[in-house]
């Protein structure tokens, strides 16, 4: 397990996130056996401190969102789990919390989530909404209440007149103020905010930003900040999460990350989001093709490796990557009858006729393959109409330390990738 | 980029030809409250060959100036309170298939005699013939714009059914006037009992190498937007795709017949940033090959930037500032421009100190003779809030509807040295 490194004193550090899971059954038949999971999050390890920022990102169907539930309870942890840091014990998991113990995690661990249209009941007023946590916590009631609600509404930039209205009669951006007023309410220690500026305009996503960062400032709010925007990441984030399929690919400081990132997949996500403010250059942008692979059946050794431009073979080329190449050829696919697995690196493929296991072999060896999975592959074997075939045995890349307590899951030296990458 | 087009006309002198013209084009919405004036007087033209982009926030009118070239609006609740949008098709050179070639001088076009005409005028009939033909358009969400029901191949064919249908004939070596059951097969003009018809010879092997044709048409139009195995790829349903894939087969869809005129309302909102540079670089490759001229609907600014030639910043129904991206980015005028710059997060700015516009947009029902950006604008003046602004020229191909750069009938004069709040 692979924490941030500890550069600060543990007691700082308000919730620890230790190698959580959260596998999700695939079911199927008729008596709805598991045959498999998605595998949302695959092993998740990183600290929020107190009164800090941190940065989310990546693609969606990443998992980032799954991950933003299991840290604020909302959902259980398949493995792992979530350390919260109790004022005189220390830290605990939140799985194993008791009443008190939990109730009062509940309290300092709020969230905003991203549509505001589904997450405030339509049939509540302003004053219920808001007022809910104070009223379960029982922290006001009455008058003393609704003038709590006035100073919630305040800090957010809304004021009295709007207490007696529903959400309906507000625009996004006010009903994401309303959003942060009821996480606001019973004073937390961190929210988790879910994509809280995705569904806003520009000019109106400038406030928000400004405001929960006053916020931040005025009771030393520690922010989970899940995003696939990137320039409001740059913006906001003390440090950076980068996750890929589940799994962290790169965490470090904010700034540096922005400045020199080491993962090839976060270089892509940054050139891929042209910046308003620089000259529009054609060498600029590339984008990443492919499609993220099924998270039911990750790619072996590095996730990337199947849409990363600066492959290697020792990345983990395997029989899956070759049906995928297959899948975009026509003329060789239609014929495919079997592939009888050893491993996922070792197969059998028989075909109808020879020919097709003739027309692999060749495509296999040509220049559509790439260049690092043709290296990677150490046996290519036609044997009338079966090709065998096998790659080198690659373990999963873990998350490597790096200068500067960064972290990526890269096994290329940063310096070698930036050669490459060009 | 796209220097190398113009700049042969701009040598000789003569305006830029434009492909369409929008005049004072007003769409109003009744609601029960009054007459919501959401496109109101929005002029500008659409140069040929260029890719115009249009940026606002939410509810400012940029959706529906985009839908009414094409007649999409709901009516009523809509009302097509006035104006025109002057559209000229320019059919593609036989030749060369729009890519250019000697016969037409490397413009792609070929020398037609066709009329411009009002797309709100004309009848339905004309209307249908234009619409997916001389003009295209790509929607925000791929999976709510392609029909679930329906294979990628049928719904890419439907296009060339419907405008195309001589050429598919000739490419089946069929007459071009074949009546019959396989006639109104390949125009998509079914009738009771073809169905048993076309399972009968000889309607049968003919509707089998029109369906051939059809089929090759359909695969190379796919095979344009750079999807792995077109050929596979036509069986599949919608839902089996991803959203990057899905928005490609719209932008073949739209792309098949190599319209004049290509609407992108927003079309890469609903993709990952890393999809999304795919899609545009896309976009951009097609436009070039075949000069298209594209008017992209979008509320990202960084985008706009990057694959604008210019650039009309709409406001409350109205644009506000229009010329060359690089000028209006550059040099914005107008102080919504101006703000809504500011509010985008840059690499330097410090943390919680974003220009954030204040205020929030006007409701648009029966708006005041005044500037509508009064109330949220940093610089106004009694000027402001008396008379209304239209776009007045700043400098060559750039116009900005404020009084800033331009002295207003009577009051105080906004200057952007003077903030008056």
């Amino acid at each position: 397990m692979s924490a941030v490194p500890k550069q600060h004193p543990s007691q700082d550090v308000l919730l620890s996130i230790r190698d959580v899971k959260k596998h999700y059954p695939i079911r199927d038949g008729a008596l709805q056996r598991v045959v498999g999971s998605v595998r949302a999050v695959d092993g998740v390890s990183f600290d929020i401190r107190r009164g800090e920022t941190v940065g989310l990102v990546g693609e969606s169907g990443c998992g980032k969102t799954t991950l933003g539930r299991v840290i604020s309870g909302l959902s259980d942890p398949t493995g792992g789990g979530v350390l919260y840091n109790l004022s005189q014990i220390g830290l605990q998991s939140i799985d194993g919390l008791q009443d008190q113990a939990s109730r009062l995690f509940r309290r300092n661990c709020q969230m905003v989530f991203q549509d505001s249209f589904a997450s405030l009941n339509p049939r509540h007023l302003v004053v219920d909404i808001v007022g809910r946590p104070l009223k379960v916590y029982k922290e006001a009631s009455g008058s003393a209440l609704t003038e709590k609600v006035v100073e919630l509404l305040e800090q957010v930039g809304l004021g009295r007149q709007h207490l007696y209205r529903y959400p309906h009669q507000f625009s996004g951006g006010q009903r994401q103020r309303i959003s942060i007023a009821r996480a606001l309410a019973l004073d937390p220690e961190i929210i988790v905010l879910d994509e809280p500026t995705s569904a806003l305009d520009v000019s109106v996503q400038a406030q928000i930003l400004n405001l929960l960062n006053d916020l931040q400032k005025e009771r030393n709010l520690a922010y989970l900040f899940i995003t696939h925007d990137l320039s409001v990441v740059r913006h906001m984030a003390d440090r950076l999460v980068v996750m890929y399929l589940g799994k962290v690919s790169e965490a470090g400081v904010a700034s540096e990350i922005f400045k020199a990132p080491h993962h090839p997949y976060t270089k892509a996500l940054m050139d891929s989001k042209p910046d308003l403010y620089e000259d529009r250059s054609e060498t600029h942008t590339r984008g990443l093709g492919g499609i993220v692979p099924d998270p039911a059946r990750p790619p072996q050794g590095c996730r990337f490796h199947t849409r990363c431009q600066s492959a290697t073979p020792s990345c983990g080329w395997e029989v899956d990557d070759v049906i995928g190449l297959l899948e975009e050829n026509h003329g060789i696919f239609e014929f495919m009858n079997g592939v009888e697995r050893k491993s996922a690196f070792e197969a059998e493929l028989s075909f109808d006729n020879e020919e097709a296991a003739g027309l692999l072999a060749m495509a296999l060896r040509s220049e559509q393959a790439p260049a690092a999975m043709k290296k990677a592959l150490i046996r290519l074997q036609l044997n009338g109409n079966r090709v065998n075939l096998s790659f080198d045995q690659v373990d999963e890349v873990p998350l490597i330390q790096r200068a500067g307590g960064r972290e990526s899951s890269c096994l290329l030296d940063p310096d070698e990738i930036s050669i490459q990458g060009m | 980029m796209f220097d190398d087009i113009q700049t042969p006309q701009s040598q000789e002198g003569t305006k830029f030809s434009s492909v369409a013209s929008v005049r004072d084009l007003k769409v109003h919405f009744k609601a029960k409250r009054g007459i919501v004036h959401a496109v109101d007087g929005v002029s500008f033209e659409i140069r040929d060959g260029e890719t115009l982009g249009l940026v606002g926030e939410t509810g400012c009118g940029k959706s529906v100036t985009g839908r009414s070239f094409l007649r999409l609006l709901p009516v009523p609740p809509g009302i097509l309170a006035g104006g025109s949008v002057q559209f000229k098709p320019q059919a593609a050179c036989g030749g060369c298939n729009g890519e250019g070639c000697d016969s037409c001088a490397g413009t792609g076009r070929a020398a037609t005699g066709e009329q411009q005409v009002d797309l709100l005028k004309i009848s339905d009939e004309q209307m249908r013939r234009i619409r997916g033909d001389r003009i295209a358009m790509i929607f925000q969400d791929p999976g709510k714009a392609l029909n679930p029901t329906m294979t990628i191949g049928a719904q890419v064919s439907e296009v060339f059914l419907q405008h195309r249908s001589k050429d598919l004939l000739k490419k089946a070596g069929l007459p071009a006037d074949i009546g019959g059951s396989v006639g109104r097969f390949a125009h998509q003009e079914p009738r009771f009992g073809d169905g048993i018809l076309l399972r009968v010879p000889p309607n049968r092997e003919n509707r089998k190498r029109v369906q051939k044709a059809l089929d090759v048409m359909v695969a190379s139009s796919l095979a344009d937007t750079q999807v792995p195995n077109p050929v596979k790829l036509m069986d599949r349903f919608p839902h089996e795709l991803s959203g990057g894939m899905r928005q490609r087969v719209m932008i073949a869809q739209a792309l098949a017949c190599n319209p004049d005129l290509l609407i992108a309302d927003e079309p890469t909102t609903a993709l990952d940033v890393t999809v999304e540079a795919r899609i545009l670089d896309l976009i951009r490759d097609l436009q070039q090959r075949r000069k298209t001229s594209v008017l992209y609907i979008s509320h990202d600014l960084s985008l706009v930037r990057r694959i604008c030639d210019r650039v009309a910043v709409m406001y409350a129904g109205r644009i506000v500032e229009i010329g060359p991206s690089e000028e209006v980015f550059r040099n914005p005028r107008h102080p919504y421009t101006r703000g809504l710059i500011a509010a985008v997060p840059a690499a330097g700015t410090p943390r919680g100190q974003l220009a954030a516009i204040r205020g929030s947009v006007p409701e648009l029902i029966d708006p005041p003779a005044a500037c509508r950006f009064s109330g949220r604008c940093l610089y106004e003046t009694s000027a402001c809030r008396k008379h209304d602004p239209v776009l007045y020229n700043v400098s060559e191909g750039h116009s900005v509807a404020c009084f800033i750069d331009h002295a207003a009938p009577s009051g105080d004069q906004p200057k952007y040295e003077k903030e008056t709040t």
